[in-house]
């Protein structure tokens, strides 16, 4: 499902960006091609200049023979102010002809072959006109009957003809040019907009599945986090079925263990009521004589051969191993009793001023301390809520075992601080004495565990029940201990204990 | 002068009843003792055929009870003697190895008159039935009537 869920993007991203690339290709290649077009309908625009400029050079070479012949015939000065203008124009219509067509080379050889044509034909202009100025018309006559003055001109129309044609060619050149350039535009256009639609068409699909696909996560998420939930209500219920089971059986366990160890102990001690009565008759047996006047059994007893005396040894050692057995058993299963029963205790969240139980605790053992050379001191510690029997057993029992395994050659020292953190509120009971190897620090909250050198009375229980009352609060309890150098428990209860979905508690 | 009184003994412990018994006889009781191992025979014996009790009529007895029997509760016998008429007035002693508060409350709403706790410790274990013998060589008796 997680690889589904990564696929869309990557191919999503990969379409926006060939869109995206498409795009500037389309804008490039449009600015590209209207860049062109610009060009072209420029070139376009100077091969119709350079053809009205042919235009009007060849109206002028006609005005000014037109102005010729009427002067000629008329001698009226307004064909010569008519002529006078007309020529003074041809020159620079030609050479304005000449700059447009500068970069072509085929008008320019045109051209160059029709200058010098204009220039005879601007001189035979000018001659016939002084000629007609001065009065000599016949001269005059002459020259325009000559056909060389026709010939000129008529060889500047056809050049000028060759010129226009050559710009009509190149006219629908550029036209077919600029026609191919928006076919190719709109091409492009057409082709990059189409792209970028299917590629939107297809990232849109792509989008709509993996919404989708989500909305199909989303909701099989939502059904697993319903089971989830009903999972975990199950299972807690079964857990504590099975810890109320273990609860029972342990309590079952420890109880019915008691009946056969009363017997064993009640009748230890008949035998050894007994055992006087056996080794006296034994006494009586092996010297009756003597036993006659002594009733008393333990004279009896001494009167016993050797080898009877071991005897009596061996039952005595037998015994004694019996009855301290039945001893630290009969602690044990009272130990299971008592975490049993504390087990089976409902908890009731109270607010607890922790200064004050605290100093209750220390009040108690104040004896205890001050035969151990040791001062507990308190410091300033938050309240909390929880439940106050519970606490009161946790922190009796974490300042017992301070003040219990202190070190003789240094003066005790118990501090019990506490801080909150984040929905916790942490005590911690530190003291100077002896210390737990790295190696125990697990082991001292084990039942029937201790740690170290076995010289004071306790049954491993302790530690034990705390920390099942600190789990039974929510809460932690650890160690960090160095061996020689004290021991700190830290204590980590949630501020606000609230009775959680613990099933009724028999 | 009142008959002398029969203890029952209900008690599926075999050694308890015999350490029990033995304690009794050293406290310089007297008394009859009859034993019973399991809730049934006892029922039977108390009882006789009808839920009447009136097997025992006219005797004076006291009932020294455990709880954990193999086939029926402590309690329910203790619940079915004192709803007995012939019986209701009959002293049962509970005698148990449970000191559960739940269970000790229970029975004496139920009647019993008095709830002792098996004590582990042999030596007041011992004393403690001594002095119940005691207590039975001069306790009086209403006759189940």
């Amino acid at each position: 499902m997680s690889r589904e869920h990564k696929r869309p993007p990557i191919v999503q991203i990969a379409l926006l960006l060939a869109g995206l690339l498409i795009l500037l290709g389309i804008s490039a290649s449009s600015i590209y091609l209207v860049y062109s077009l610009r060009q072209d309908a420029d070139k376009i625009a100077r091969t119709l200049e350079v053809e009205n400029q042919i235009y009007v050079a060849l109206l002028q070479v006609s005005r000014a023979e037109s102005a010729e012949r009427g002067y000629l015939i008329t001698s009226q000065p307004e064909f010569l102010a008519e002529f006078t203008e007309a020529t003074a124009a041809i020159r620079p219509a030609f050479d304005r002809l000449k700059q447009l067509t500068s970069d072509n080379a085929v008008q320019a050889r045109h051209l160059n072959e029709a200058l010098p044509l204009v220039d005879q034909r601007l001189r035979e202009f000018s001659t016939v006109v002084s000629f007609v100025m001065n009065g000599q018309e016949a001269e005059a006559n002459k020259i325009v009957q000559q056909n060389a003055t026709r010939r000129t001109t008529t060889r500047i129309r056809e050049i000028a003809d060759a010129m226009r044609s050559e710009e009509d060619r190149l006219l629908r050149l550029r036209i077919a040019e600029t026609n191919e350039t928006q076919a190719l535009s709109a091409i492009a256009t057409t082709a990059g907009s189409g792209t970028v639609l299917a590629l939107a068409i297809a990232s849109l699909l792509l989008v709509r599945r993996s919404q989708r696909l989500r909305d199909d996560a989303e909701e099989s998420l939502r059904k697993l986090n319903a089971n989830l939930e009903a999972a975990v209500e199950e299972r807690t219920k079964d857990l504590q079925e099975a810890n109320e089971e273990i609860q029972r059986f342990a309590y079952i366990v420890s109880h019915d263990l008691r009946s056969p160890l009363v017997n064993i102990m009640g009748f230890t001690s008949e035998l050894e009521e007994l055992r006087g009565s056996i080794f006296r008759r034994i006494a009586e047996l092996s010297a009756p004589e003597a036993l006659a006047a002594t009733p008393d059994s333990a004279t009896a007893e001494a009167r016993l051969v050797d080898h009877d005396k071991e005897l009596v040894k061996d039952f005595d050692e037998s015994l004694n191993f019996i009855k301290s057995s039945i001893g630290k058993m009969d602690r044990l299963i009272t130990a299971v009793l008592t975490l049993t029963r504390e087990g089976r205790r409902e908890f009731k969240p109270d607010h607890i001023d922790v200064h004050e139980l605290i100093e209750g605790i220390v009040q108690t053992v104040a004896h205890q301390a001050d035969e151990a050379n040791a001062k507990i001191l308190i410091d300033p510690l938050p309240d909390v809520v929880s439940d106050r029997l519970a606490l009161e057993q946790i922190f009796s029992n974490l300042i017992d075992n301070a003040l219990k395994y202190l070190r003789p050659d240094v003066a005790g020292e118990i501090r019990v601080s506490g801080r909150q953190k984040s929905g916790y509120i942490v005590y911690e009971v530190a003291d100077n004495g002896r210390g737990i190897d790295q190696k125990d620090h697990q082991r001292v909250f084990d039942l029937f565990r201790r740690a170290g050198v076995q010289d004071r009375p306790g049954q491993g229980i302790g530690l034990a029940h705390a920390r099942a009352l600190v789990r039974r609060l929510g809460g932690t309890l650890s160690v960090s201990s160095k061996l020689g150098e004290g021991s700190t428990f830290t204590v980590m209860l949630p501020s606000r204990w609230n009775l959680p979905l613990e099933g009724k508690t028999a | 002068m009142s008959k002398a009184v029969t203890i029952v003994m209900i008690e599926d412990d075999e050694g308890h009843a015999r350490l029990i018994e033995r304690n009794i006889r050293r406290s310089g009781a007297t008394n009859e003792i009859v034993h019973f191992a399991n809730g049934m025979d006892a029922m039977a014996y108390l009882l006789g055929n009808g839920p009447s009790g009136a097997a025992r009529k006219g005797d004076a007895l006291l009932i020294l009870l455990d709880l954990n029997l193999p086939d029926m509760t402590g309690t329910e016998i203790l619940r079915r003697v004192k709803e007995t008429s012939h019986l209701k007035c009959t002293p049962v002693v509970v005698l148990t190895t449970t000191d559960d508060a739940h269970e000790i409350k229970r029975c004496y709403e139920l009647g019993c008159n008095v709830y002792i706790t098996k004590p582990v410790n042999y030596e007041r274990f011992a004393n403690a039935i001594r002095q119940l013998g005691l207590f039975f060589s001069v306790i009086q008796v209403p006759s189940a009537a």
